[in-house]
């Protein structure tokens, strides 16, 4: 048995799919702030023993703080998987696009960092869905490919970062 | 002390040594508990192994922070990514080995801010162990002025 996927997927139709180009989602603000604790354990998984994540004084004299791995930047609107409501957590705009792909994996990714993000701001982002494919095939399967670019504010409204990321919603091994 | 890059004297291209990390099963679980990405592939290998991988296999921001990491361990740490692109061609997974070239392929100073922005551009490829490219990121870096 597989277990169930944490994220639910919207399905429906190429056609569905089009309706919702260049529609942005309400802006949603992260639970909790930019954290240390979360800033270190990124840090550990890849093993990257820069000053900036892990000498406070440091950092905090050339950033203003512990800074935030600009590779963990999608990780921070990242919901936790479980909440007391009970709800599901909220999935990217890019996993609610109607399609018939039964999985996702993603494609390409393009960030930006006009600022440097540190402990203790509070991350809002918007998410905007710029385009959907036609039907491709690739080696994983038939499906689509989906394109995003969400804006990162923290909370005096400036914009720290920008991404813009394409994902393949697809079946696998499905035959056109 | 801090390693400080002077940009004044980088002369491009130039070539950065090969950074190579194995990713144990470990490392993969690591991946889902620190960028809270719980997409079952990262986790699973039978999910995994359901969608058509041999096992499980890091996210984009595991590949994105560990071409971050070959850029920022070269230039110091008052060095900053302030942009990045990768493709995600292949997959890294379970048992693979990572292995990260980095090359600077051009220096810019960016005048139309005050104060201006020293840049650097990269190019940087990230492998499996079999020679695979996984990943091919281009990537800027900002200096101290």
């Amino acid at each position: 048995m597989t277990a169930p996927i944490s994220y639910r997927l919207t399905f429906g139709t190429y056609e569905d799919a089009l309706q919702m180009v260049g529609v942005a989602t309400e802006p949603r603000t992260a639970g909790t702030v930019v954290s240390a604790a979360r800033i270190q354990m990124f840090a550990a998984t890849v093993r990257d023993g820069n000053s900036s994540y892990w000498d406070a004084e440091f950092a905090t004299s050339t950033w203003g703080g512990l800074l935030a791995p600009p590779g963990l930047l999608m990780g921070w609107l990242t919901p936790p998987p479980w909440d007391p409501t009970g709800q599901p957590p909220v999935s990217a705009i890019a996993l609610r696009v109607p399609l018939p792909g039964t999985t996702f994996i993603n494609a390409a990714n393009e960030a930006e960092f006009p600022l440097p993000i540190v402990e203790g701001d509070r991350l809002t982002v918007v998410e905007k869905l710029v385009s959907v494919s036609p039907e491709k095939r690739t080696r994983l399967g038939v499906g689509h490919f989906v394109e995003t670019l969400d804006t990162f504010s923290r909370q005096d409204g400036a914009v720290v970062a920008t991404n813009r990321n394409t994902l393949f919603r697809f079946t696998p091994g499905a035959q056109t | 002390m801090i390693q400080r890059l002077d940009w004044d004297r980088i002369v491009v291209p130039v070539d950065l040594p090969e950074v190579r990390d194995e990713i144990s099963y470990q490392r993969v679980v690591m991946n889902s508990g620190s960028t809270w990405d719980y997409f079952p592939g990262h986790f699973d290998p039978t999910y995994a192994e359901s969608q058509g991988h041999p096992t499980i296999f890091v996210n984009t921001m595991h590949l994105a922070g560990f071409a971050d990491r070959i850029a920022t361990d070269w230039a110091g740490p008052e060095s900053r990514v302030v942009r990045r692109t990768m493709r995600l061609a292949g997959s890294i997974y379970a048992g693979d080995t990572m292995v990260g070239r980095g090359r600077v392929v051009a220096k810019r100073c960016d005048t139309t801010v005050d104060p201006p922005r020293y840049l650097l551009d990269m190019q940087i490829e990230v492998a499996n162990q079999r020679g695979e490219l996984c990943c091919p990121v281009e990537l800027t870096l900002q200096l101290p002025g």
